[in-house]
């Protein structure tokens, strides 16, 4: 076949981009929960026949690098010959999926004059498929994934456009908010059908050879750059090892070790020596522990290529059967979600050795609590579920960023959202002062939340780490501080255990601090201006300013003191606050 | 009577006189003064009147569409101001959304914030989501914060309560209190500016209105003053985001309703012209400099969505400040004759960086080094080396294909004239996914809507992107550099009422839906009398309305007059059908919920009607310039082309494609098919056959 014309492939390359972001905007809008309609806890993206993925929206990377693999699973339980116009496969198994029941995969075949041409592909975080704890994503007590809730392998939802009912019976029966589980599941396939015309459209626009050929060099290109761009990467092996503060109360850390190996334009990120698998819901399936080590290369590499299949190839993840990144079935995982940031700390941090001036600090931790209960407005059950995201790690040229997301990538849930549909107050939400790691360019702050419950008797899921093991530091930059979840913050204030399960009672009020993140260099070479503003911004304290940072400022009249400055940093640069560096080797 | 529009752009201010009874439509330009934008207006305004015998005391209305407020906020110039926010919620503004806007790049960062965090000021109080007072003001903390903001030298305080929206009464005392201890110190409240429910995107617009306020009504003041110095005794009026205007007082107050008024203009010029050639479906098509922007018309009005964001990084959704006012429905795309052309995994990527004016395309010979979407059209042929800008400023050819030669043809093997074609079918089919984005993503087909094309590069790009996607016909305007000044002049008196309270549809809401448009339009009509309104004043009444349990709604047009029970089952109708043209699908078991309830309060101006060409016995050959070869793949190549002066075309005038008609401010390109006519406005209107 000729050579593609690069003009027209410039535009299918786009036109399948803007699809994905199309199908994106529809499943928000038709969606129920606010986990989708609000976070956007949800992904799109499209396949070619053969279940490669070709195009993606801008949504979160466990999904997005997840969604491949469960396609190839819904394709093995019903063969691409098999499909037909109007299909819709669901599935959300703890292995074939993104690694917990919560997120759920709907795909659809794409027909154009009868022939297959390509899938469409969307993903959400349903706030509820039922188990034992209300959000699903229990830690403790949890040994197995049935316990976890409704387990969805490769179904049809869909059949000929309409829903199967009694699919939809089944699912209804087995959650605890069946209006937005089953009002997410629909807006996933409304997302499919939107996709599945505009392929068509551009089908009979460039004709299904041309398609075929542009999806095809759309891949190739995407691996050359790939390729090209870890070619830039010096070649080695590069290790870091971090804890896990534990799965529960009274158990042990998890050790999570990291080897990348460079060699050439390949990639292997190797977890062996990290953790087994633990009898917890935390478990990190290794489509999940794929997704981040693929994000965290992203990240690292030119993050102007084009996602799709092309930039799975050279990257190779290992980690033992058995193993905390990859446990046999049935091993619980509802609670993976915090893991998606450890991997991307230890490889940044482990890759800090090869690409001092790319990689950055470790990022706040995410907590992902759920609150369950009745709710009295209505008389039924609700799932109030949380996002709370600090912020990134300080970078070789400037400060982290405060309260922006990292790794994981979704939005907050507006304060006003969750009291108008959720029997909650929220009674702050704000950034803590000195719980950015110092530096020569600091972290970004953690993040207070406090929400008071307003009915009686309701079980809270804490789902938070980074409580023991701080986020650290590089290059001489300082730890962010640790995270903690409090209950009835004030004189007789409780801690809850950052992975336990509570009942909570009316007026109870839940404080969760999130934990700030990892400074980059020594803090006595940050700029003193930077300090002051700061200082003034009240996310530093003076007293910080003075013993971390070594700068002397006058807080009546808003300046540094240039002499006690100096005299201060003379004494300071020998100081303690590094935080730990990887071992590479 | 006689109206005045005066639109300033970022070089050019236009102007257009009108005269109501006649018709007649004098324009003028005046380069724009940046530093006081009043001064380029008073001298061009004197200018164009001077000219035609016209004293500023006949002008019964001068209506401006202003860059300053918006200007203000990009370059971060605005004056010293303060949050004041509920306990517990110092950084709702800082913290944002959180969503990462780039999944990949370690290195993006956030909008600067238009307040440091130091000057936002927390008070004791909470109102609950259903307007119940949970924590009473206090009054004596807010009386020791205004004192400590004045201390700190603020300029304008912003308020933002969390659901204020849902009851404004804490909000509104603050306003006092300012006023107690402050004066006139400029003050906006959340619950007056976007009284609309999601905390951060409200504080954003807020805080937007509070620190362009002072500058915005520095400005409006001067302006007024020195035109009524020059004996102006008429209103003036400012364009609002919308599409309507309001009085330059009113405006001062809430000028984050008026920041994307330019824009606006142009929307309402598109209608017009739309009219004037009977059409009142259209697609407004605007291509500058440096971005293109697409509008979807339908039966004459344009969309008015909520939700705007301004300030974006590289253009990217979500990393900008959101707007949460009325404003026409609009994407704009990096997409103009300064976009640069680059290569990325060995396909042309045009945009959104661009050359700007300085140093421009290549060929401008100002320095420019990198290819551009203008350098492109010059070495296709579409554009006249010798008369551009009516010949002001030649255009280097060799200039530009060498510098697609060496970014964009060697590196990927092709020829200078294919990567060029190559340039120009990749930022088209850019604009053909937005004119998409605006039409199918809305449920509406593009291929039942004209083209209405302006801009200095719109008329190029118009009608192969009208052929991209189905469009039969394309209309270019007449005088199309300096008609968003007109479209001023089209602009109705109009306000835009909202209040959000979430109501299930149904038997028992009734009597509350009856009493919030009852208010709504109290406030409506009020608004249309302060604003001098003559003429007729129409009340139109809509509902935000969604399945219950979903996020985002659909808007509804709600009948006049008390609200009864046939009207719910009506309604229900109605919003399942649009529904289902949005997404393709409805669910008629659905509970329905209210959630924003709307009044559009308008005062109608008379339409506009313009003169009328004399249809002279000359004949086409009087317009023709000399023949030249131009590249149209649809005819297999450079083809010798007709070129015509459309200064010299005239009514009935026809012309076949391929050919290109120029003018000062831009250029026509009718590709082979296409047949123009002038219309007896002097309006070309191309047809495109749609054959091959």
């Amino acid at each position: 076949m000729a050579e593609i014309d690069p003009i027209t492939l410039a535009v299918v390359w786009n036109s399948m981009i803007n699809i994905c972001e199309e199908m994106g905007y529809v499943l928000c809008r038709t969606a129920y929960s606010e986990a989708v309609r609000e976070a956007q806890d949800m992904s799109t993206a499209l396949f070619d026949p053969q279940g490669r993925l070709v195009a993606q929206g801008v949504y979160t990377p466990g999904h997005l690098g997840a969604m491949r693999f469960a396609l190839g699973h819904a394709l093995r339980a019903y063969p691409a010959e098999t499909l037909r116009p109007g299909d819709g496969i669901l599935l959300n198994d703890i292995a074939m999926g993104a690694g917990h029941l919560p997120d759920m995969f709907s795909f659809t075949p794409v027909f154009h004059q009868g022939r297959l041409v390509a899938f469409t592909g969307s993903s959400a975080h349903h706030i509820d498929v039922g188990g034992a704890a209300p959000g699903s994503q229990a830690v403790e007590g949890i040994v197995d994934t049935y316990q976890e809730g409704l387990r969805i392998i490769p179904v049809k939802y869909f059949e000929n456009d309409r829903p199967v009912e009694q699919v939809f019976k089944f699912i209804e029966a087995n959650v605890r908010v069946p209006e937005k589980v089953v009002g997410d599941i629909k807006a996933q396939m409304n997302a499919n059908r939107i996709g599945g015309l505009r392929i068509c459209a551009l089908i009979e626009k460039y004709g299904l050879p041309t398609f075929n050929q542009c999806l095809e060099e759309m891949i190739r290109r995407s691996e050359a750059a790939m390729r090209a761009s870890i070619r830039e990467i010096p070649d080695g092996t590069y290790a870091f090892e971090d804890y896990l503060d534990d799965v529960g109360r009274n158990t042990d850390p998890v050790k999570v070790r990291v080897t990348v190996t460079i060699e050439g334009d390949e990639v292997a990120v190797d977890f062996t020596g990290s953790g087994p698998q633990t009898e917890s819901g935390i478990n990190c399936y290794i489509n999940f522990t794929y997704a981040y080590a693929l994000y965290s290369l992203r990240s690292l590499t030119d993050p102007t290529i084009p996602q799709n299949e092309g930039c799975f190839r050279p990257l190779k993840v290992v980690a033992p059967e058995g193993s905390f990144f990859n446990p046999r079935h049935p091993a619980p995982g509802g609670g993976r979600a915090i893991i998606a940031n450890r991997i991307v700390d230890c490889i940044m941090s482990a890759m800090s050795q090869a690409l001092p001036q790319r990689a950055i600090a470790a990022c706040s931790h995410f907590s992902n609590a759920t609150v369950g209960g009745l709710d009295p407005r209505t008389g039924r059950p609700f799932v109030y579920y949380d996002l709370l995201m600090g912020g990134f790690g300080a970078r070789p040229v400037k400060d982290g960023i405060d309260g922006i997301a990292s790794g994981f990538n979704t939005g907050n849930i507006p304060v006003e959202v969750y009291e108008i549909n959720y029997p909650v107050l929220i009674e702050r939400q704000e950034y803590i002062p000195d719980s950015a790691g110092a530096g020569k360019y600091r972290g970004g702050t953690g993040i207070r939340k406090d929400v008071r419950i307003l009915t009686e008797k309701v079980r809270l899921t804490c789902l938070s780490d980074r409580q023991r093991f701080v986020p650290f530091g590089l290059f001489g930059g300082g730890p962010g501080a640790l995270g903690a979840t409090i209950l009835n913050p004030g004189p007789n204030e409780t801690r809850l255990h950052s992975k336990g399960v509570y009942p909570l009672l009316r007026g109870d009020v839940i404080s969760f601090r999130v934990s700030g993140s990892g400074g980059w260099g020594h803090p006595s070479e940050r700029d003193p201006q930077a300090v002051l503003r700061d200082v003034r911004d009240g996310l530093v304290s003076a007293e910080q300013a003075r013993n971390v940072y070594g700068v002397a400022i006058d807080t009546s009249t808003w300046t540094v003191l240039a002499e006690e400055t100096a005299a201060l940093r003379a004494g300071v640069r020998t100081g303690g606050h590094s935080g730990r560096r990887g071992d590479g080797h | 009577m006689r109206r005045l529009g005066v639109d300033t752009g970022g070089t050019f201010t236009d102007f257009v006189l009108l005269d109501d009874e006649t018709g007649v439509v004098q324009v003028w330009k005046h380069l724009t003064t940046p530093e006081d934008p009043s001064i380029g207006i008073l001298k061009g305004s004197a200018e164009l009147l001077a000219q035609h015998g016209v004293r500023f005391s006949d002008v019964a209305q001068v209506v401006h569409g202003m860059t300053i407020g918006a200007n203000v906020v990009i370059e971060r110039k605005g004056a010293r101001t303060a949050l004041i926010t509920t306990r517990g919620f110092r950084d709702t503004l800082h913290l944002g959304r959180q969503k990462r806007y780039d999944l990949y790049d370690l290195f993006i960062d956030k909008p600067t914030p238009l307040v440091p965090r130091y000057l936002v000021k927390e008070v004791s109080e909470r109102i609950a989501y259903d307007g119940r007072i949970l924590t009473p003001l206090d009054e004596g903390e807010v009386r020791v914060i205004v004192r400590d903001l004045l201390n700190e030298g603020v300029r304008s305080i912003a308020v933002c309560l969390l659901h204020a929206y849902a009851n404004p009464v804490h909000e509104r005392r603050i306003a006092e209190i300012i006023k107690e201890e402050a004066g006139d110190l400029a003050v906006s409240l959340s619950s007056e500016i976007a009284p609309l429910y999601r905390e951060y995107e409200r504080t954003s617009t807020t805080v937007i209105n509070a620190y362009i306020m002072p500058a915005v009504r520095d400005y409006v003041d001067r302006l007024t003053h020195s035109l009524r110095e020059e004996g102006l005794e008429g209103t003036v009026y400012l364009m609002q985001s919308s599409g309507g205007i309001g009085t330059a007082e009113t405006m001062a107050r809430q000028p984050v309703k008026a920041i994307e008024s330019g824009p606006a203009a142009g929307v309402l010029m598109a209608i017009v012209y739309g009219r004037l050639a009977g059409e009142r479906d259209v697609i407004s098509f605007d291509m500058g400099g440096t971005t293109a922007k697409v509008s979807l018309i339908e039966r004459g009005r344009p969309h008015v969505s909520d939700e705007c964001e301004i300030d974006k990084i590289r253009l990217r959704p979500g990393s900008g400040l959101p707007v949460n006012v009325p404003t026409i429905d609009m994407i704009e795309i990096g997409a103009g004759g300064g976009s640069i052309a680059q290569i990325h995994l060995g396909i042309i990527k045009v945009g959104p960086e661009s050359a700007g004016a300085d140093p421009g395309p290549i060929c401008y010979g100002f320095g420019g080094t990198r290819p551009t979407v203008t350098d492109a059209d010059l070495v296709l042929g579409y554009l006249n080396p010798d008369y551009f800008l009516g010949g002001r400023m030649r255009l280097d050819v060799d200039g530009a294909r060498r510098g697609i030669e060496e970014s964009i043809a060697s590196p990927l093997g092709l020829d200078a004239i294919r990567a060029a074609w190559g340039i120009h079918e990749i930022v088209t089919s850019n604009m053909a996914a937005a004119t998409r984005a605006v039409s199918v993503e809305r449920g509406r087909d593009p291929r039942d809507f004209s083209l209405v094309a302006f801009g200095g590069a719109g008329p190029i790009h118009a009608t192969r992107l009208a052929r991209m996607i189905g469009i039969r016909r394309v209309i270019l305007p007449a005088a199309a550099g300096v008609a968003s000044a007109l479209g001023l002049l089209a602009a109705d008196v109009k306000f835009e009422l909202v209040r959000t309270s979430v109501a299930r549809w149904e038997q028992g809401s009734l009597d509350l839906a009856n009493e919030l448009f009852r208010d709504l339009e109290e406030q409506g009509l009020a608004l249309l009398r302060q604003s001098l309104a003559r003429g007729d004043q129409l009340l139109l009444r809509s509902a935000d309305m969604r399945y219950v349990g979903q996020g985002y709604q659909v808007n509804i047009p709600v009948p006049s007059g008390r609200l009864s029970t046939e009207h719910l089952a009506a309604l229900r109708r109605a919003f399942d059908d649009t529904y289902a043209t949005i997404y393709g699908y409805s669910d008629a078991s659905a509970t329905l919920e209210v959630v924003n309830w709307k009044v559009t309060a308008v005062s109608p101006q008379r339409e506009i009607s313009l003169p009328t060409f004399e249809r002279a016995g000359r004949n086409l050959g009087d317009a023709a310039k000399t023949a030249r070869p131009v590249y149209f793949p649809e005819a297999g190549g450079f083809v010798e082309c007709a070129v015509y002066d459309r200064h010299h075309l005239f009514e009935g005038a026809a012309i076949s494609g391929p050919a290109v008609v120029e003018e000062r401010e831009s250029t026509t390109l009718l590709l082979p098919g296409d047949v123009g006519t002038v219309d007896v406005y002097g309006n070309l209107i191309v047809t495109a056959s749609m054959g091959g």
